[in-house]
């Protein structure tokens, strides 16, 4: 009995619909990824709002103020005290008003004496903030000079 | 002499596409772990303005709205008050402070719709999410026709805070 003798077949598969599909996902990433840095901090949980709209024009001279809480990975409260947050920084919001007239400062090295007053103060406050401390903040914000605020809120989608 | 004829066979090239897919999974990754996806956020405006303006003005500005929030030991609501009149502590008291302030913006006969201004009077340990809330339900309302933002007050202010003791 003759045995014929059978060659190993290596298939090798079409690469260039994987190719077509791997590009469709970076040019889906690269519509999508933002790289300006935000200052939103993500420790933060806003409270949300239908009325919450971004605003219809970018603002230029803004600083952010971030308050919130230490919480733990599933979200817990490790510590009752408010703090704002800046990075790795944390301070206790009654004694943020050095480092208000620090950004007062600062705004009128890069805009010019009184460049600080049209600058807007966008508080980034947790939901269980006490409402006080939000208040005290924009007195101590006042205090170093500045007059324009408004409060951050997530836009709710119904 | 013999020529030799050398026959020269068109050889296709083929680029070896391995590498481009390794390449291009680099940038994929890349892309995957700098991707933060940032939920939308807006924000209110608050006129927030310092001590009494230095010329009075001739104009005769109708008094604000006062709304007052009470707040409960724990920071939660405890209720919702329009000018001394109770609207509950449910969910809807601020959907009913939204009709009020609607109704007194929207009457014909007031003429000082525009220069109406809100001041919220909050306890000092109320969760912030209720003033923010308080301020949505005065600034104007979303038409569930259209899904357009229909403005209110404009003015939105914060009465001086209140320190507990100790």
């Amino acid at each position: 009995m003759r045995y014929k003798k059978h060659e190993s077949t290596v298939i090798e598969p079409d690469m260039t619909p994987m190719i077509d599909i791997v590009f469709q996902l970076i040019a889906f990433f690269m519509m999508v990824t933002n790289f300006e840095q935000t200052q939103a901090d993500e420790r933060v949980k806003l409270p949300s709002d239908q009325l919450a709209r971004p605003p219809i024009t970018s603002r230029e001279k803004v600083l952010v103020i971030n308050i919130g809480f230490k919480r733990d990975r599933e979200g817990v409260k490790t510590d009752p005290t408010p703090y704002v947050f800046e990075g790795d920084v944390q301070t206790p919001v009654l004694k943020y008003g050095p480092r208000l007239k620090e950004e007062k400062r600062v705004a009128e090295a890069l805009y010019g004496p009184g460049g600080h007053k049209d600058m807007i103060i966008e508080i980034r406050a947790d939901s269980e903030t006490p409402t006080g401390l939000v208040q005290e903040l924009i007195k101590l914000s006042q205090e170093a000079g500045f007059e324009k605020f408004s409060l951050r809120a997530k836009q709710l989608i119904r | 002499m013999k020529i030799r004829k050398s026959r020269i066979s068109a050889t296709k090239i083929e680029a070896q596409m391995a590498p481009m897919i390794d390449v291009v999974f680099q940038l994929l990754i890349f892309f995957m772990l700098t991707l933060k996806i940032i939920p939308v956020e807006g924000d209110f405006n608050i006129n927030m303005p310092i001590g009494q303006q230095a010329t009075e003005s001739p104009d005769i500005t109708p008094p604000p709205i006062k709304v007052r929030l009470i707040a409960n030991e724990d920071g939660s609501l405890s209720g919702v008050q329009m000018n001394q009149r109770q609207l509950g502590n449910d969910g809807l008291a601020f959907d009913r402070l939204n009709a009020e302030i609607g109704n007194l913006v929207g009457r014909r006969d007031n003429p000082f719709a525009d220069e109406l201004e809100v001041e919220i009077d909050a306890d000092y340990n109320l969760h912030y999410r209720f003033v923010i809330s308080a301020v949505s339900a005065c600034t104007g309302s979303v038409s569930p026709k259209t899904g357009q933002v229909i403005r209110y007050v404009e003015k939105v202010k914060f009465a001086p805070p209140r320190r507990p003791e100790g």
